[in-house]
């Protein structure tokens, strides 16, 4: 799978960073990470669960019956790990690059400090 | 199993059956998981979900991954040349020829009614460059009705109107435009501003030269085929050069604007079908028109089945493909 990631995407392997998480965890996680903003409904999250268990960034790590349901516990995959770094480290260096150029503009825009008219005399 | 449960089971049935026996328990216990204690029917967003997974998950177990995207890029181009053609017709409007010539009144300082879809078609291109898809959408949708209520409307009020041979194109061009990506870059939210833009300013200039009509005579039989056969040359050219780069969506978008370019071609394709003297006749549009609005969606069915067969995706034995029930 190549770089840039998609948000949903990005967010998902985010999640599954820090531990194995079934369908109804990562959804809260998502929306968690996200301020909110993304909101992933189950029919899309397996889908996405599915292309990246194909591409090899995911894999099924146990299952489990609660309450008489099945939840199928996700992990990050050595692969994953590889793409979610590389993709955190991207985006790392974006917006380094863009708080360079603003506070560069910040400091332009400052308005110089007017001198005295005949100076300190 | 409560209620709740059996409903939403029911809407798993949009998934391949093989697939629902997978993966249908952890699907639906998730979205139980979500739901209200005392909630007992799916809410309409979690059955669009389900039916929009299932659909996906079909194309994908077919080998037709790239199907979804090639429309959306189809639907880039349906709605760069929906708003083209409202810039031409929009413009043409504002330059009603003598009433002489005309045979009939005109509607104030316009050619005819079609002036309000035309406005509304350009509208709809504005916001697609400043608003996100969402609200395109129903941008989009707005100028879709007021194109098809504009016959009806017309005849209600006694005046004149663009023919049907340009506004049916426009609905169809309009109605795969509903398709468009949800977050298509900004360059890409600009295209169908800026082509409507173009094709203002080239009419004026032609109107100026005095080569520019009404919507009859050569504009029908001449101009909208040729845009047709622009549309299907642009989306060659796209497939080619995706196709360079191993990206394969751009034969689904060549095949999906089968249908729009046929619909622009339909004034040219029934000149060509019927007798060789006089003037193309109401049946003739009307038995071209149906032909194309079959034969456009076959050739995308077809493809979907040719590809279907050809997949690489071993289906488990014995079982048909989950898309169009082709057997390995």
């Amino acid at each position: 799978m190549d770089t840039p990631l998609r948000e949903p995407t990005f967010l998902i392997l985010t999640a599954l960073a820090a531990q194995p998480m079934h369908g109804y965890g990562l959804i809260g996680e998502v929306a968690a990470l996200s301020d909110n903003r993304v909101s992933l409904r189950p029919g899309t999250l397996y889908g996405a669960l599915d292309r990246l268990v194909d591409a090899g960034l995911v894999e099924v790590d146990r299952e489990e019956v609660v309450d008489g349901r099945l939840r199928r516990y996700y992990r990050l995959s050595p692969g994953g790990e590889t793409t979610l770094s590389t993709e955190t480290e991207r985006l790392r260096r974006n917006v380094e690059a863009a708080t360079t150029r603003l506070s560069k503009r910040t400091r332009a825009a400052l308005p110089t400090t007017p001198r005295t008219a005949g100076g300190l005399a | 199993m409560n209620d709740l449960e059996r409903r939403y089971l029911r809407l798993l049935r949009a998934y391949p059956a093989d697939y629902r026996r997978a993966r249908g328990a952890e699907i639906v216990g998730t979205y139980l998981d979500l739901a209200a204690p005392e909630q007992r029917w799916p809410a309409p967003a979690d059955a669009a979900d389900l039916v929009r997974g299932g659909l996906r998950q079909r194309l994908r177990a077919a080998g037709v991954t790239d199907l979804i995207p090639g429309v959306r890029l189809a639907a880039l181009l349906a709605l760069v040349t929906a708003s083209a053609l409202a810039g031409v017709w929009g413009t043409a409007e504002l330059h009603p020829p003598p009433v002489e010539w005309w045979g009939a009144p005109h509607v104030g300082p316009f050619v005819s009614l079609g002036v309000v879809a035309w406005a509304a078609w350009l509208l709809a291109a504005v916001v697609i460059a400043v608003a996100p898809s969402r609200v395109a959408r129903w941008a989009i949708t707005l100028a879709l009705l007021l194109t098809i209520a504009l016959p009806l409307v017309a005849a209600a009020l006694d005046v004149l109107r663009p023919p049907l041979m340009v506004l049916l194109p426009q609905v169809v061009l309009g109605l795969l435009g509903l398709a468009l990506p949800d977050r298509p870059s900004r360059v890409i939210r600009l295209a169908p501003a800026l082509s409507a833009l173009l094709a203002v300013v080239a009419t004026e200039f032609l109107v100026g030269l005095d080569a520019v009509g009404t919507y009859y005579g050569a504009t029908l039989e001449v101009f909208l085929p040729t845009v047709g056969g622009l549309l299907l040359v642009v989306g060659a050219l796209l497939a080619v050069g995706l196709a360079l780069g191993r990206d394969t969506r751009g034969g689904w978008t060549l095949v999906t604007l089968l249908t729009p370019a046929g619909f622009l071609a339909v004034p040219g394709l029934a000149d060509n079908f019927g007798p060789a003297y006089g003037a193309i006749t109401f049946a003739e549009l009307a038995v071209t028109a149906v032909v194309v609005a079959l034969a456009g969606p076959a050739a995308l069915l077809l493809a979907v089945v040719f590809r279907c067969r050809r997949t690489s995706t071993p289906q488990p034995s014995g079982q048909p493909c989950p898309t169009c029930g082709a057997r390995a």
